[in-house]
């Protein structure tokens, strides 16, 4: 057990998360077609997005609303609410440009039903 | 009452005047014009007030982990080229019916780059990249068409997914540094700097991270390749001149990536066979060169750009866009004065901007600053990939003449026109002439002689190159996935190269 004590949880979450993003690049590199390609690159959007939440949370995991009414003497382990509040804006870029790739996907999947990345790319030689 | 704004407050009601212009433009077509007009009129009025110092050139809005601007000189020059541009992209489409959704992107793309050049902590040029990223993509696919369709989406999953590595290295940043501001990038970790370099130069267009661009301006149209050329392309310098700024010790790594840059795109330049293509590899090199000295960067990107932006312009107006055949068409003077006066400009010839630009950039890798062993290389290296970018427009010079079939075609492109007037009116600029000034006191003569030298010896390396059907041929590198693997592949040697 003095082994599995000594693992700080931090570290581990934060090394499985930086495994999602490198997962989900992979992904991206190896498929062939081109929506598992964009599945990829949303993977690696949930490990980025993940991490953050994760540094946030280093300090405590309380949400950072103070109301005043309700007081926790000596209680000071909040989570950090900055980059929570910058990754939302992170969140709703992914999501509108994942919708804007798949709309282009779905015309594309008219001229080349494969979605192969390989055989897209004659498209834009002269 | 009255009503004082403060500097802060024109700074920002600046930034959102495009973004509210477009909303406008949208409801009421008819304003479009008039009101990209009026934005690139402040774009231009704000590069002068950054230049000159008249706002306070450092803001911290929100408090201090809020959002940080800086309408500096590094800004300046940037913006003066997006506005100068933006506005030959408009005068080019004047003649015609306005084409409303094209107006609006427009618009919303002139607001991205703005707030992209003097953005300052890593959260807000994430935001700034993004909307930047997604109007250029729209304007991409405009056409409708699949090629155009497909060049779009591979910009977009491209840029975005190097987004998200820029993402992963500001949350490193602020894993160890409790903060976002560029300024504690100089104690992060290698691993973060190299996550955030990755993403800018693939929106900077540089090295092997920049391949999407040759067949992206293949597909695009004149105005949105002069765009690219022009205006985004400053999005993704701004940041990378400021980290370059800020963390010294970046510097020689900026300068190695920048000669490979250089060299690679010139290799790739002088073995195309169409005009766009080489003008896009030339872009590679040239954002190679900008990156050799960071603090003089934005002038030569200033220079590069215009003349950049005009030569689009001139050829989607020729009948031949095959060098194969290049020699052999008339060219009215109409097209052909500011075709050679831009390519002349790029290699290096004076009286024109890209001559001041070259030489500043000259004399600062000569200066004590360059911090590197092989520092006294760096000058003959600058010397050698000069003669190779006056090789490659050397392909370009045609004398115009009068010939009768020349008559007919497109008139003259009123975009290119202004662009090739900037060029030669910014250097009665009261800092041009500063500049100019330092040149004379050097020894202009010196300058002078070296330039025709190394014009000379471009035309001449041109005709001695291998090109046209006894050419040599280069690996085709820009698929998708060549494209994604020079991404990771940079990246990767970035971490190793970082992390020491």
């Amino acid at each position: 057990m003095a082994i599995v004590d000594a693992i700080d949880g931090f570290v581990v979450m934060e090394a499985l998360m930086l495994l999602t993003v490198f997962t989900g690049l992979l992904g991206l590199l190896l498929r062939r077609s081109l929506f598992l390609k964009v599945m990829g690159m949303d993977v690696m959007g949930t490990g980025v997005i993940s991490f953050f939440v994760l540094v946030s949370a280093r300090g405590g995991f309380r949400t950072p609303i103070l109301d005043g009414s309700v007081v926790f003497p000596g209680d000071n382990d909040w989570a950090d609410p900055i980059p929570q509040a910058v990754i939302l804006t992170a969140v709703v870029i992914g999501l509108s440009i994942q919708a804007l790739l798949l709309v282009a996907i779905t015309r594309l999947a008219s001229v080349d039903p494969s979605l192969e990345a390989g055989r897209l790319d004659q498209l834009g030689r002269d | 009452m009255s009503w004082n704004p403060s500097g802060s407050d024109l700074t920002i009601a600046w930034l959102l005047l495009p973004f509210l212009a477009a909303f406008l433009a949208a409801l009421v077509p008819r304003l479009g014009r008039p009101l990209i007009l009026l934005v690139v009129a402040t774009t231009l009025a704000m590069a002068l007030a950054a230049w000159q110092g008249w706002l306070p050139s450092d803001l911290l809005l929100l408090g201090p982990f809020g959002v940080r601007l800086q309408l500096d000189q590094l800004a300046s020059p940037l913006l003066l080229l997006t506005a100068l541009v933006s506005a030959a992209v408009l005068l080019e489409g004047w003649g015609r019916a306005p084409d409303k959704p094209f107006l609006l992107l427009l618009l919303l793309l002139q607001g991205g780059i703005d707030s992209a050049i003097v953005a300052s902590d890593l959260i807000s040029i994430y935001v700034a990249q993004e909307v930047v990223g997604i109007s250029t993509f729209l304007l991409l696919v405009q056409g409708n068409r699949p090629p155009q369709l497909w060049i779009g989406l591979r910009y977009l999953l491209i840029g975005n997914s190097v987004m998200l590595l820029y993402l992963l290295g500001a949350a490193l940043v602020y894993r160890e540094q409790s903060s976002f501001a560029l300024q504690g990038l100089e104690q992060s970790s290698g691993m973060a700097l190299a996550l955030l370099l990755v993403a800018l130069f693939t929106k900077a267009e540089v090295f092997i991270s920049g391949l999407w661009l040759p067949r992206t301006n293949a597909v695009s149209p004149a105005a949105v390749s002069a765009l690219i050329s022009g205006g985004v392309v400053c999005a993704g310098l701004a940041p990378l001149l400021r980290i370059a700024a800020a963390v010294e010790s970046v510097g020689p790594l900026l300068r190695w990536i920048g000669l490979a840059s250089a060299l690679l795109g010139l290799v790739f330049a002088l073995a195309e066979r169409r005009v766009e293509r080489l003008l896009a590899w030339s872009t590679i090199s040239q954002m190679g060169m900008v990156l050799l000295v960071p603090a003089v960067g934005g002038f030569y990107a200033l220079a590069h750009g215009l003349a950049k932006a005009a030569l689009f312009l001139v050829s989607a107006r020729l009948p031949v866009v095959s060098l194969d055949g290049w020699r052999a068409q008339a060219l009215p003077w109409r097209h052909g004065a500011p075709l050679l006066l831009a390519s002349l400009s790029i290699a290096g010839a004076p009286p024109l901007l890209g001559f001041l630009a070259k030489e500043q950039l000259s004399v600062a890798l000569a200066g004590p600053k360059a911090g590197l062993q092989a520092a006294d290389l760096l000058p003959i290296a600058l010397l050698l990939l000069s003669v190779g970018t006056a090789a490659v427009y050397a392909r370009l010079w045609l004398l115009p003449g009068n010939a009768d079939e020349a008559e007919e075609g497109q008139p003259a492109s009123p975009g290119a026109l202004l662009l090739v007037t900037a060029l030669l009116l910014l250097n009665v600029t009261p800092w041009a002439l500063e500049a100019w000034k330092a040149l004379i006191g050097q020894g202009m003569t010196d300058a002078l002689l070296k330039s025709a030298g190394l014009l000379l010896a471009g035309a001449g390396l041109q005709r001695l190159w291998p090109t046209g059907n006894d050419g040599y041929r280069l690996p085709d590198l820009e698929g998708f996935d060549d494209l994604l693997g020079g991404a990771v592949l940079v990246g990767a040697a970035l971490v190793l190269l970082l992390s020491r």
